[in-house]
Formats: structure tokens, sequence, C-alpha cells
């Protein structure tokens, strides 16, 4: 398989919402493997999502585990097909950009804890429980498949200090 | 293109963006970045804004007459070229939040220290809370550092600081991740 142009904004297929991706198909372990070779290929980026590379199905990947601040908690490489959010605690903010939204960062609040259900790319279902940056990912990535950016989850660093104020 | 900065401040009220922009989209200007905040009572606006022709500085001013008629300061400047981009910083990015009781000097020491290390500040707070009793300073300040330091060093430097100004500071590394 190839390694993929990512998509940028305005691009409108980061807008949509993705459908479901058939487990075992062709066409979805092409899609896994090109979203893997365009992750890595990237050289910096943790995670990928499908609408990222042009396709509107439900899948995501994505590896912190060479990050500095995923070295402590992570799962390796993770393929999330279909995947959904069941649990969720805590918050985290972290400063986010995206390779979809080049030149602008922001801070973005997310759970601190996940736990994700899926199936991953031998077709089997799994559940796992994520905590700190690779749960910080893996919303980032599903969010994606919701035609959401962070842009639209950006909270202003000024308030979230004085919030308390009065 | 001819790039400007403006500035704009004034009592604060709704209706100063829109009246700007209302200025900017007639005469066709680009803004190409730009900040406003609310500063105690006074709503202040800074923008850097091309102009496909204009390039005189005079001409530029003079739109914005009907602004300062509603009582708002203005200030426009002319950027030499390239004056609009922002510099490369490859440095880490950290975010320092220094507070304690209010004392004249806490702005001066912290900079100061930052300055001598060639720490660069990209953006800056500070905010007067508490009673009038028991004043609180707080300030918060994002830097680059430069290549060869990292946050433990910065933490290092703090931690001095912290002690001499008696105030607290802590130190953490904002460093966007790209997802």
């Amino acid at each position: 398989m190839a390694e993929r142009e990512v998509l940028v904004y305005p691009d409108p297929r980061l807008k949509e919402i993705c459908s479901p991706a058939e487990i075992g198909s062709e066409a979805t372990n092409n899609l896994v493997q090109d979203l893997i070779d365009s992750m890595y290929g990237s050289g910096h980026s943790v995670g990928i999502a499908a609408p990222q590379i042009g396709v509107c199905r439900r899948v995501a990947i994505v590896d912190v585990s060479h990050n500095k601040l995923g070295k402590k908690h992570n799962h390796g490489l993770v393929v999330l097909i279909n995947p959904e959010i069941v649990e969720s605690s805590g918050s985290k903010s972290m400063r986010e950009g995206c390779m979809s939204v080049p030149d602008y960062t922001g801070n973005v609040e997310r759970a601190r804890e996940i736990v994700v259900q899926f199936t991953d790319g031998d077709g089997n279902d799994q559940v796992i429980r994520c905590k700190g940056f690779e749960a910080v990912a893996i919303q980032h990535e599903l969010d994606h498949l919701d035609g959401l950016l962070f842009l639209d989850r950006v909270t202003n660093p000024k308030t979230d200090i004085f919030k308390r104020k009065g | 293109m001819q790039h400007f900065a403006l500035t704009i401040i004034g009592r604060d009220r709704p209706g100063i963006v829109s009246s700007t922009a209302e200025i900017l989209f007639q005469l066709g200007c680009n803004v190409a970045d730009s900040s406003s905040t609310i500063l105690g009572g006074q709503f202040a606006m800074i923008l850097i804004l091309s102009h496909p022709e204009i390039s005189d500085i005079e001409q530029m001013e003079q739109a914005f007459h009907g602004l300062e008629e509603q009582g708002l300061s203005v200030f426009v400047r002319a950027l030499k070229p390239g004056g609009e981009q922002r510099p490369d910083l490859p440095g880490e990015l950290c975010m320092i939040s220094v507070y304690g009781s209010d004392k004249p000097g806490i702005v001066y020491q912290v900079t100061k220290v930052l300055s001598e290390n060639n720490i660069n500040i990209v953006d800056l707070n500070t905010k007067l809370i508490g009673s009038a009793e028991r004043p609180v300073y707080v300030m918060m300040c994002e830097t680059v550092l430069p290549e060869n330091l990292d946050d433990d060093d910065l933490k290092a430097l703090m931690d001095e600081l912290k002690q001499q100004l008696n105030v607290d500071i802590s130190v953490r590394t904002v460093t966007p991740v790209e997802l």
C-alpha cells in the first residue's frame, strides 16, 4: 500500500460523518495499511483518521509509544475500526495541533481516561482502557470520524485560569 | 504588499469590534493576525493588516478617524518588509505561572532572568486578583526556550527566583502535540 496525501481544511471531506467500515473486507484492510504508512511516513504524527486521507469510514490508528509523552502508558500501534468510547473520566488539557489544520494550535480539554471498544486490524473485538496522552490522541482521532476538528473544542486558556474568580 | 500594525483602545462597550471591522471591510484590508481583549475597563485590539493598494500611512490613518470620534484611540504603524512574518522559533514552549502577594518588581525580576538567558516571551498576561487588603498578583508567561535550554533548566532558574521573590512559580511544557 502507500503513503497518502493528508487532506487539509477546508477540504469538505474533513467535516463529514463517516460510515462504519466493513470488517475484514479488502477495502478496510487496505485503508488500515494506508493509514499506517501515512502516519509513520509523516515522521512526527501519533495518529491519523481515515477522513484525513479522504476515506469516509470509521477507521483510525494511534501509536504514541514513540513520543516522550506516551512512553509510560501506551498500547503500541492501535488499529481502531468502528471504535466507540464507552466510558470516560477525568479531564486533561493539552495544546493540540493537527496535520489537517497546519500552523494553528489550541488548548483542548479532553477526558483523562477512556475505555474504548473497537475491532482491531485482525478482526478481533477489543476493549482497552487508555489514559494520558494515548487517551487524548484517541479522542482527537475519533472526533475526525464525526467531522469534528480540534478547532471545535478549543478552550480559552485565560478563562480556564480565572474561571473561579468572583 | 504593505503591512500595517493597527492598535485600538478605548472604554469597553458593545460594538467596538464591529465598527472597526466595518472600516476594514470597506477599505478592503486583509486582517492577517489579531488579538483583542478587555484589560481593566478598556478594550484593546492589535491587528496586523495588509492592503493590496494602500501603502501610504496617512491614507490608512484617515480611514479610522470615525473611530477616534467615538472616543477610541487609534494608532497605525507601517511595517518594514517581512515585519508581518513570525520568526521561526524552534525551541521548547514553556508556560510559567507566577503568583503571590502583590509587591513591586515581580514582572521585572522574572523577565530579567528570562531575557538574560535568551528566553523569548511569546505571550504574557498579568492580573491583580484577590481583595484590596490582600492583593494577589498573577502572571502567566508563555516562552520559547533557546535550543541550548530545556524545561528542567528553566525550572532551576525559576526555583532560584521563587526563593528570592517569595512567590510561587511553576513551569510546564506546553509544546503542542501534533495528532
